[in-house]
């Protein structure tokens, strides 16, 4: 929408609008069940607004803030999809402890949304690191939020918060060296100084990137995600797996556009990759936590993305729009599945062995869970197979030999663990109860069932995600504006 | 000119290197307030006097008396008249009280030649709040969203809730 030339994208005018009516609603009455179901409707209102078409936007190209493409609008779906999927999965279990805590529960979970989807649309630095740091902040306070175990939820916060605000630091510095070279805010890659060979224009792009990596976990800065996770609650750990790495991935492709990147960080970038998919695989073989192993398959899941970010041709635009749905479908996915099995008093069944013989006793989610884990090493007739699929298609256009083979090796290593988990599943001896509350199992049960259907559905008929969502580039930006601003 | 901005640059990189390496908060405190003040001189050698006013006004004034405040909180071990004569031995606040002075003789050096010679182009208040409530008054609106994300966040942590811990 705009007003007074200033454009605002839909989806984040209802999300602050929704975010302004909760905070109203909670000075009035405080209600936990009210709190949730208003910021589910406006996850929901938020979703149903990505599919507007943009207004045209009468605005110079330079002074444009927010932009909303094919790409923003897909990936800000992704994100809110997700994110009301988060709200269900810890219905039951926020809404059982005080309403006052729910409320801000249900306020923060708005407001990472926010924060992701003014991510995605941006195109100029300042709503970009604004964006970051209020999904940062906000998932500061979610991570705490945990019904036994407080003291770990706080360690793991305060981890966050050291490690997050070092990022953003190297962020911001980045993006004041880059300005010190190009003298404009645009959240583009600008190859302009990279000639002179001053240092200062490599070293901003690298800063940025150092940034954006971290919030991505990309290996050498991996660190954070596993403490993190593991001390955060199961939806919140899910969250963390999947809403802000969306967000970062859709910035980091508008950052670069769908064009080659520049010659000088053709090493980087692949050093980048094959760390991040063997590192993050490695780091999985040791783990006897399974939400650790899902901390270190979303690594490696990252190092997959960033092949098909890396290999501009035919069929980049739909790789990544077929990858993100089939990473966030089966995390989304084998969360819930985790979630199904806390106790009421809050306690995780996290242990892998404690999965044993869960096709005896549990058999519809052993089988959703079994798809969602073939899903995520790619094996047919999941959707996970074509996503991977697409991914080795585009590596190939390119001819990027060394970073399919860290593909392959990396897979083979995943399927370990993966298999590894469904053969402990099949074993007999089980010690799994589920939560006793049956409204509770039936929100997860369904959530689980409507996200099997996906990841089933997208593996038969993968041809449904993939209609060309092509990021746009800078230079049509500029001619789209160019085109739409009224002659004076 | 290009030196006062070196030497004070030099300076905001001592302070905050001897910020993180004090062992007693209100020391370190100390330190930032030195880093702050120049930086704030940087500021105006750059020719933003305008940021350089806030840096002092908001960040060397305001986040200091909070700083302080929250130490003062903080520190209820011992007798009040012990700690205040530990924090003001000569030892704890000579070297900021230098770097200061080192700092304030910059200023009425440069106050007496380059008096005249400054910046043409001057950005002021009322440009600076045009833009604010113009092009940019959305991001206006986020960094409040911001606000109020890190108030909620320190609110729920900082909480004690009955029952739980």
């Amino acid at each position: 929408m705009i007003i007074n030339g200033i454009f605002l994208p839909f989806p984040l005018f209802v999300l602050s609008v929704g975010t302004m009516l909760l905070l109203a609603s909670v000075t009035l009455h405080r209600s936990s069940r009210l709190s949730f179901s208003l910021g589910l409707l406006t996850l929901v209102l938020a979703t149903v607004m990505t599919y507007y078409p943009a207004p045209i936007m009468p605005l110079a190209a330079t002074q444009t803030l927010f932009f909303a493409d094919t790409w923003a609008n897909y990936t800000a779906a992704l994100i809110l999809l997700s994110a009301s999927c988060i709200f269900i999965l810890s219905w039951q279990d926020v809404t059982q402890r005080s309403a006052r805590s729910a409320d801000e529960y249900a306020l923060l979970l708005l407001l990472g949304a926010l924060g992701a989807t003014a991510m995605v649309f941006s195109v100029n630095y300042m709503p970009f690191f604004l964006g970051v740091e209020i999904l940062s902040i906000a998932l500061i306070g979610l991570v705490t939020f945990r019904s036994r175990h407080t003291q770990k939820g706080l360690e793991a916060a305060m981890k966050y918060l050291i490690l997050s605000g070092v990022s953003s630091a190297i962020l911001l510095f980045g993006i004041g060296l880059s300005y010190s070279v190009t003298g404009s805010l645009v959240f583009e890659f600008s190859t302009a100084g990279h000639e002179t060979g001053t240092g200062i224009a490599a070293a901003a792009s690298i800063m940025v990137l150092s940034g954006i990596f971290f919030k991505l976990s990309a290996v050498p800065f991996h660190m954070w995600i596993l403490d993190v996770m593991e001390g955060a609650s199961v939806p919140i750990a899910g969250f963390i797996a999947v809403v802000p790495k969306i967000g970062i991935f859709s910035a980091l492709v508008r950052y670069f556009g769908s064009e080659p990147v520049t010659p000088f960080l053709h090493n980087t970038m692949s050093a980048i990759i094959i760390l991040t998919i063997l590192g993050g695989n490695l780091l999985a073989l040791c783990q006897t936590s399974l939400i650790r192993l899902m901390a270190c398959s979303s690594i490696a899941h990252v190092g997959y993305l960033l092949i098909a970010f890396y290999s501009p041709g035919h069929f980049q635009s739909d790789t990544m729009v077929l990858y993100l749905a089939a990473y966030t479908a089966a995390t989304l996915g084998t969360f819930s599945i985790i979630q199904a099995f806390v106790s009421p008093e809050g306690l995780q069944r996290s242990t892998i062995s404690d999965w044993k013989g869960l096709f005896f006793t549990h058999p519809f989610l052993a089988v959703a869970m079994t798809a969602m884990l073939l899903s995520l090493a790619g094996i047919p007739p999941t959707i996970g197979f074509f996503a991977k699929f697409e991914i080795a298609a585009s590596g190939l256009e390119q001819r990027h030999y060394i970073l399919l083979t860290a593909l392959i090796v990396g897979s083979i290593i995943a399927l370990y663990y993966y298999l590894n988990i469904i053969r402990l599943m099949t074993t007999p001896n089980t010690s799994l109860n589920i939560g006793q509350n049956k409204k509770t199992n039936l929100t997860i049960y369904s959530t689980v069932f409507i996200l099997t259907l996906i990841v089933f559905v997208g593996g038969i008929f993968p041809s449904f995600f993939m209609n060309s969502i092509h990021p746009a580039l800078p230079s049509t930006r500029a001619e789209y504006l160019q085109s739409h601003i009224p002659l004076p | 000119m290009h030196i006062l901005a070196l030497t004070s640059a030099c300076i905001s990189i001592l302070g905050a290197f001897m910020v993180i390496t004090r062992r007693v908060a209100v020391h370190a405190v100390l330190y930032l307030v030195v880093t702050l003040l120049a930086l704030a001189c940087v500021l105006a050698l750059l020719g933003a006097p305008f940021a350089a006013a806030l840096e002092v006004i908001i960040y060397a004034g305001a986040i200091m008396v909070l700083f302080v405040f929250v130490i003062m909180m903080l520190n209820l071990g011992k007798p009040d008249r012990d700690r205040e004569t530990e924090w003001l031995r000569p030892r704890a606040w000579v070297g900021p009280a230098a770097l200061a002075s080192i700092l304030g003789m910059e200023l009425l050096f440069g106050l007496r030649t380059l008096s005249g010679t400054g910046i043409t182009f001057q950005i002021t208040p009322r440009e600076v709040g045009l833009s604010l409530f113009g092009p940019y008054v959305l991001m206006v609106e986020l960094a409040s969203f911001l606000l109020l994300t890190g108030l909620v966040t320190a609110f729920h942590i900082g909480r004690h809730w009955p029952g739980e811990h």
